[in-house]
């Protein structure tokens, strides 16, 4: 688009506006660590203390076992352990919300591909009620163990309540 | 009487951008705008209860977040009690290191560090990026795209954007449903260009993580924030759903940003009267607080917006200096044109180029303009030789290097022919000798013959029915005989079973190793400090095709 077309467009688009309304949610706490930054990177200075979600150990890990079969998909996928690991390493070095993060991630391993995509499209303004949003929450925690993750569903829910974000029925 | 110098300058491309004067009550404004709040923050036990003169009772979903989860809070009031222009020199002061710097912006409010770099000219900003930077060595990314969607051309451009030094390289797609086969032909052409380059494929958001999931992809990008609610809105996420899709990237081993940037909310319109640069440092924070490692912004694909206003590219360098202090990876953007003037293209750029960013463009395009499906971009591959002379004229590495037609020919060539067997014996659609030696030599997909899109589009989809994943694809690519490029795909996936590209600012070498803000972070304290190009580089870097020596006059 020409750029004088552009800010015609613009100077007759931004009339609008919205209000706020209160919002509030709590906080979560963060776990101690046991490795830090001197042990990284993880992959490369300690391979034999890496193991893939299946169990197996990423020193071991191979192209010919690729080639044979030996190692799979699966195999490539990455341990709560590891990423708690990783979690520790980002507090060592003052990135609590990165920490914070993979500690989420940590718990969505388990979560299969396609019902972690239902939840993030389920998170998306108007896609559910807040029932649903607990539901889900609900769901996670009792499959999955995910204690974290429930807790944001369910802060995210009261949120989108409180500023009208849920679906409509 | 017309007046004739004034004729042509009417004449010159510059004349030809759009400009606007300032109209704070919609947002056209860079930064310091008069509807911008004044920092405060008052804290009651341990929680943020009024934020940038705004009482909890009032705010917003994105405020909530921030108060939250994005400052750190046991600093955070002296801090917003001390003096800007006091924390605006120490932002740029040479003594005092970033570590120590960090520690005072992570704990400002979004007004506050508005306030701050609004002190600060644009040199200034430069000698705080050039210290702010989160990676101690700077680099570049590159788009690899076709208005074809052509796979082999994909692959080819992407392993000559990898000898010429690209760390990431970024794919679209002109259709849709063709997101697996370009993501394939980006990963495996970059692989064959220089061993682990970091792809990504910037589709839909479910889509894309499900290309990262399967092992098409090592990273994503393009997770977009804004800065007022209803703009999020339309965006169609929240901060939470973000949040909760960087989680789930992790969660996969897959590296991921957010993307933002100044002139967004303007141009959908929802701006709240307030500066681009307010806007957008709350899409920072929300970054932050969402526990991304980074972000890619500095207007990014809204740069017409800033651009015609006045200081509009001081407030994108402010904008990437603010992702900077507050500890993120900062890919800066320098991608979608935004003028028709060469001079002001050259201009923009210097900005991160000079001080260096951990992507200077996010990207820079490996093709001619006419096949970049972002819209264009700043740069492009007929300005290779143009980006590597400024290199050299300054003595700044802008992340490329110098590279010999041969070796450029022949690594296309070879990434075609990968392409060309690693489709067959994944039984996808033929590629053709004649598209191989198109792909070798082609300038853009104007040399390249057409495919039948449709037989394209029907593989591509059959092979995400069929679950096909990067193991396949390693293990393909070794009956092909292509041992070394399946040894670089199945080093590929193995970071994600390590992670340690997840942290700030992370990018490979050659040889696998991970080079991020945690191993190597900038420690740069005034002249002989920080990133120094090495002799070595420096050679490299000197030494372009068209320079004359004593030995060839």
């Amino acid at each position: 688009m020409e750029s004088e077309e552009l800010i015609r467009q613009i100077m007759a688009e931004v009339m609008a506006n919205l209000g706020s309304d209160q919002v509030s949610f709590a906080k979560k706490p963060a776990a101690a660590g046991a490795v830090d930054a001197s042990s990284y990177p993880l992959g490369e200075r300690m391979p034999e203390k890496i193991k893939a979600a299946t169990g197996k150990v990423l020193a071991d890990f191979s192209l010919d076992k690729v080639k044979s079969g030996e190692l799979t998909a699966d195999d490539f996928r990455i341990a709560p352990e590891t990423l708690e690991m990783q979690a520790q390493v980002a507090e060592s070095v003052g990135r609590d919300t990165l920490a914070r993060n993979m500690r989420r991630a940590a718990e969505l391993i388990k979560v299969p591909d396609a019902e972690l995509l239902q939840v993030y499209n389920a998170l998306r303004p108007y896609r559910s009620t807040k029932g649903e949003l607990y539901g889900i929450a609900e769901g996670l925690e009792t499959k999955y163990g995910c204690k974290i993750n429930a807790a944001f569903i369910r802060e995210a829910a009261d949120v989108y309540e409180k500023r009208g974000r849920l679906k409509v029925d | 009487m017309k007046s004739k110098r004034f004729e042509a300058l009417d004449a010159r491309p510059v004349n030809q951008d759009g400009y606007v004067t300032e109209w704070p009550e919609v947002g056209l404004i860079a930064m310091s705008g008069p509807n911008d709040p004044k920092p405060s923050i008052r804290i009651e036990g341990g929680k943020v209860v009024e934020m940038d003169g705004k009482q909890r009772a009032d705010f917003d979903m994105i405020d909530t977040f921030v108060a939250d989860y994005g400052i750190k809070l046991d600093n955070a009031e002296a801090v917003c009690r001390m003096d800007s222009l006091d924390l605006a020199r120490r932002l740029c002061d040479i003594n005092v290191p970033r570590s120590e710097v960090v520690q005072l912006t992570t704990a400002m409010t979004p007004a506050k560090i508005c306030e701050v770099v609004g002190k600060m000219t644009v040199l200034e900003m430069m000698m705080a990026v050039n210290k702010m930077r989160a990676r101690k060595s700077p680099a570049n990314q590159a788009h690899v795209t076709n208005v074809k969607d052509h796979p082999v051309q994909i692959a080819a451009d992407a392993a000559e954007a990898a000898l010429r030094g690209f760390a990431e390289l970024e794919t679209t797609v002109g259709v849709a449903r063709i997101a697996p086969y370009n993501a394939i032909a980006l990963m495996v052409g970059a692989q064959v260009g220089r061993p682990g380059i970091l792809t990504q494929c910037a589709v839909e958001e479910a889509t894309e993580l499900n290309l990262g999931m399967r092992g098409f992809t090592a990273y994503a990008e393009t997770v977009s924030v804004y800065g007022t609610e209803p703009v999020f809105m339309d965006g169609d996420d929240t901060p939470w759903s973000k949040a909760f899709l960087a989680s789930c990237y992790a969660s996969r081993g897959l590296k991921m940003r957010f993307t933002s940037g100044t002139g967004s909310e303007v141009q959908m319109g929802y701006a709240e009267g307030k500066s681009m640069l307010y806007l957008e440092a709350r899409c920072l924070y929300i970054t932050k607080a969402a526990g991304s490692q980074g972000i890619q912004n500095g207007s990014v694909s809204c740069v017409g917006v800033p651009a015609a206003v006045p200081g509009g590219i001081r407030a994108i360098l402010a904008e990437n200096l603010i992702a900077m202090a507050l500890d993120l990876e900062c890919a800066s953007s320098n991608d979608q044109t935004f003028t028709h003037s060469d001079l002001r293209r050259v201009a923009r750029s210097l900005m991160q180029f000079v001080p260096g960013t951990d992507f200077i463009c996010s990207g820079y395009s490996a093709t001619p303009n006419y096949d970049n499906m972002f819209a264009g971009s700043n740069w492009d591959a007929d300005d290779y030789d143009d980006w590597l002379i400024i290199q050299r004229d300054l003595k700044v590495d802008g992340g490329l290097v110098p590279v010999l037609e041969d070796d450029v020919v022949r690594v296309r060539n070879k990434a075609a022919k990968v392409i060309q067997a690693l489709f067959r014996e994944l039984g996808l659609t033929d590629v053709s000798d004649a598209e191989v030696e198109a792909a070798t030599y082609a300038r853009g997909s104007q040399d390249m013959p057409n495919r039948n899109m449709v037989e394209d589009l029907k593989a591509a989809e059959d092979l995400l029915k069929r679950g096909l994943t990067g193991v396949d694809i390693v293990k393909a690519l070794a009956k092909t005989g292509f041992e070394d490029v399946a040894g670089s795909v199945f080093g590929m996936l193995k970071q994600r079973v390590a992670g340690d590209y997840l942290h700030t600012s992370a990018i490979l070498t050659k040889d696998f190793e991970v080079v991020s803000a945690v191993n190597q972070p900038n420690d740069y304290r005034g002249p002989q400090t920080g990133y120094q190009i090495s002799d070595e580089k420096w050679a490299q870097l000197k030494n372009i095709r068209q320079a004359m020596s004593p030995e060839n006059v």
